[in-house]
């Protein structure tokens, strides 16, 4: 009985913690495929795959960056099943123009356009570090990586979104 | 010292770096000292960004940021089974096979409902990044406006405060605060709508904290990481806090 007891709570608090997650996996997702449509699966397949491998989680301290492993290998996945064609990130702006625009604000509606053009190998550890509050040293282990490697990223994906925001860069340092 | 477009490499690639020479190099360059403030608006505009609305429904696959759709965090309502089966297809499946195992079992125990400290630990999990020791404030306007919507401000009696969001919580938004104390982060929630009669330590899942009754206003949870945590230290810091804020409504 204290087993059944101990099993409900398991599955209740991880129900709770696939909660909580999913917004910012979502996201992730979001901004590592720049396709709703395809965050939407790639997160979808992730919740059942980490349901079912939810005994392999021992800490829920490291919830995040585990859930965070499995939407990028659910992202790669994806590539080996479709094939997708290249697209314009002009394109792709125009096709999620309707999330884009519903910034209350037009200076997030920029950044936002901005984050579309950023090169992938750019925004993934930039929305990693912002928006999933990982450490250098999280990324750089998440996309094996050195630290010094994914600092040159950051620093590179800063430099080149605040001249896309048009922000005076004047200041900022050459490599 | 530190050179100006090293230290400007160094918070492009990591605007909340700890590290005490950039601090020092901050404090002391006429030109760093403004170029980081711009920096922080910067970061703070980039964060917002990167927070797109995204459905709180899983089968809602159209209509992401619009406004028909309920801001993101409201997927981070408390667990109820039931509501739970409603809205995600695919985890009312497992939960249901969840379900029928117990009761091939041959008996049904229904879990009694998390506890308010169980909830606090679990939306901790969300948000690994507050837990970042840092000497970076963040920005004024920011913090004020998390605290607006619960009709209060903080005094600086509370600490720097390293990290605000305003976030869903049982259903309400609250506050999410961040304080650095000299022993680390302790992350505060302002739970104005979840009273308890008297004063509660708790210790889960690699959290302590406390969560002290605030009159008329809820209460209040302070905790930090790690099961060696100074319990008597993290009532201190609750105190601190309380202490600090100022009620407007």
């Amino acid at each position: 009985m204290k087993d059944q007891v101990g099993g409900n709570r398991k599955r209740s608090r991880f129900e709770a913690l696939c909660q909580t997650l999913r917004p910012d996996l979502l996201r992730f997702a979001f901004w590592l495929s720049r396709d709703r449509a395809l965050a939407e699966d790639v997160v979808q397949e992730t919740m059942l795959r980490a349901w079912k491998a939810q005994d392999s989680l021992l800490d829920e301290a490291a919830a995040k960056p585990w859930f965070l492993t499995i939407v990028r290998r659910e992202f790669a996945r994806s590539f080996e099943r479709k094939r997708f064609v290249t697209v314009d990130v002009d394109e792709l702006v125009a096709r999620e123009e309707p999330m884009l625009a519903a910034a209350e604000e037009q200076d997030l509606a920029e950044m936002r356009a901005a984050l579309f053009k950023l090169p992938d190998e750019y925004r993934e550890p930039l929305v990693m570090q912002v928006l999933m509050g990982f450490s250098t040293a999280d990324i750089a282990r998440e996309l094996g990586l050195s630290g010094a490697a994914v600092l040159t990223r950051l620093f590179r994906a800063r430099k080149q979104l605040r001249v896309l925001c048009g922000e005076d860069t004047k200041l900022d340092p050459q490599e | 010292m530190m050179d100006c477009a090293r230290y400007r490499r160094s918070v492009l690639a990591d605007p909340g770096d700890p590290d005490p020479e950039l601090r020092e190099h901050r404090a002391h360059c006429p030109e760093c000292g403004p170029y980081t403030e711009g920096l922080l608006r910067f970061e703070s505009r980039l964060d917002r960004a990167l927070k797109v609305a995204v459905p709180a429904d899983p089968k809602a696959k159209a209509g992401w940021g619009t406004g028909t759709l309920a801001p993101i965090e409201a997927a981070a309502k408390p667990p109820r089974a039931s509501a739970l089966r409603r809205r995600n297809g695919w985890l009312a499946m497992a939960a249901s096979v969840a379900a029928a195992a117990v009761v091939v079992g041959g008996l049904w125990l229904s879990a009694a409902g998390p506890s308010l400290a169980a909830d606090v630990v679990t939306h901790m999990a969300g948000e690994p990044q507050a837990w970042r020791r840092t000497d970076v404030p963040v920005p004024s306007n920011e913090l004020q406006e998390v605290l607006r919507d619960s009709h209060l401000t903080l005094g600086a009696g509370a600490g720097m405060v390293s990290y605000a969001s305003s976030c869903e919580f049982r259903g309400h938004r609250v506050p999410h605060l961040v304080v650095q104390t000299a022993s680390g982060p302790a992350t505060v929630m302002v739970l104005v709508h979840d009273h308890v009669p008297k004063s509660v330590r708790f210790d889960e899942q690699g959290y302590r904290g406390v969560i002290v009754p605030v009159a008329g206003h809820g209460s209040l949870a302070v905790l930090t990481r790690g099961n060696d945590a100074d319990l008597a230290a993290i009532e201190r810091v609750a105190s601190r806090v309380q202490d600090s804020i100022v009620w407007t409504g």
